[in-house]
């Protein structure tokens, strides 16, 4: 295979896929990627590169699962990926509203724990000292 | 609007009072919530507003009319909200936790009915039902679709109830713990029947009275609303 005979858009994708492959290896080896995760997109990238540098070996795939034409398995590859990239992050919005709304629970009860408090010992501060007001700030800790 | 229903239950014993937390969810209700603490906290002493983020003076109103205001800083939805008041209400030492929208639409004398059956150990839950009850001016087009909010409960939650949607509810103690509302928006009242179905824990729907205002039909749930808190119920089934 001659690499000088590549189009402009060929070598364009090739270069995409070869940075897409080295950063999913890279997010691998550094722990970034998950277990199943990491090889996944890596052999997804390993795949589009070699669809763009031997475009004749998606035929075969192609005629082989019944599809006909290579662009259509392409196609359809690529319409997969894009639906499993948009579950996954929805999955992972969803998570991230979830911890939001653990984080500002907890501000809110802890806010409301401290003015609860505040108000309770309002009563007995008659006896105001430094200890007392220490004791405040103690109890103001969950039950 | 008030009529005075025929199932008037008595107040409950002063201390079933002290030891009952009712919880106020309210985003956006400063034209109502006034009206709404200055009726609960006559009879009930430990009300908790949750203010989810309103833009409007909702917290500054509810500081002035009840004991407890907690404030969540971004909007969460009406879920998030009562799961925070649930919370606190159990780290205040409640023994009875109830639910009362702010919205005016409840009547703080249907809380004894809902008190009764768990204070006398008859069961662990109690559920506001519209339908067993007098409701004041409902529209048809509400009913219709609080009808089909029953049925999809019926089918989806396999638990009989003849109101779904009711924002009126009471919970013991041990009820109130084992409840996890982990859907933020309306969805969470599909959540609550599954939790309360999975708890294994005896429940009963109890006649409530629902006033139907211009104010409560304006902040209810459209059928769009409806559309969407089904689909957002569904998918939280599937995706935990």
């Amino acid at each position: 295979m001659n690499l000088l005979a590549l189009s402009l858009f060929q070598h364009a994708l090739l270069v995409t896929f070869v940075l897409l492959f080295l950063g999913s290896v890279w997010a691998m080896v550094k722990g970034w990627a998950g277990r199943r995760e990491g090889p996944i997109w890596a052999a997804v990238w390993l795949a589009a590169g070699v669809a763009v540098l031997w475009p004749q070996v998606t035929s075969r795939v192609a005629k082989t699962l019944g599809i006909g034409r290579g662009a259509d398995l392409v196609f359809y590859c690529a319409v997969v990926i894009m639906l499993i990239g948009f579950w996954s992050i929805y999955i992972r919005l969803r998570r991230v509203r979830r911890d939001i709304t653990l984080l500002v629970r907890h501000l809110a009860l802890q806010e409301g724990e401290k003015e609860a408090t505040r108000k309770n010992d309002t009563p007995g501060m008659a006896n105001t000292s430094g200890q007392s007001a220490h004791s405040q700030t103690d109890t103001a800790k969950p039950e | 609007m008030t009529r005075e229903g025929k199932m008037e239950p008595s107040e409950p014993p002063t201390e079933v009072r002290e030891q009952a937390f009712v919880i106020v969810p309210a985003y956006n209700e400063a034209a109502c919530i006034e009206q709404v603490l200055r009726e609960l906290v006559t009879v009930y002493p430990n009300v908790i507003v949750i203010d989810d983020a309103s833009t409007d003076d909702t917290c500054a109103i509810a500081k002035r009319g009840a004991p407890y205001v907690l404030r969540h800083l971004i909007n969460r939805g009406q879920g998030a909200a009562l799961q925070t008041g649930i919370e606190f209400a159990l780290r205040r030492g409640a023994r009875y936790v109830v639910t009362f929208d702010a919205d005016g639409q409840h009547r703080v004398e249907d809380i004894a009915g809902l008190l009764a059956p768990i204070c006398a150990n008859e069961c662990e839950i109690t559920l506001g039902s519209r339908f067993l009850g007098e409701t004041i001016e409902m529209p048809l087009t509400r009913r219709i679709m609080l009808r089909l909010a029953v049925l999809f409960t019926r089918i989806v939650s396999r638990v009989p109830l003849t109101d779904a949607h009711n924002g009126l509810r009471a919970f013991s103690r041990r009820a109130a713990k084992r409840i996890r509302i982990s859907m933020d928006r309306m969805a969470h009242a599909s959540e609550i029947i599954d939790s309360i179905r999975r708890s294994g824990l005896p429940f009963r729907e109890v006649p409530v009275q629902i006033r139907y205002t211009a104010y409560s039909l304006a902040k209810g749930q459209s059928l769009r609303d409806a559309v969407r808190v089904v689909s957002h119920y569904l998918l939280g089934r599937v995706v935990r």
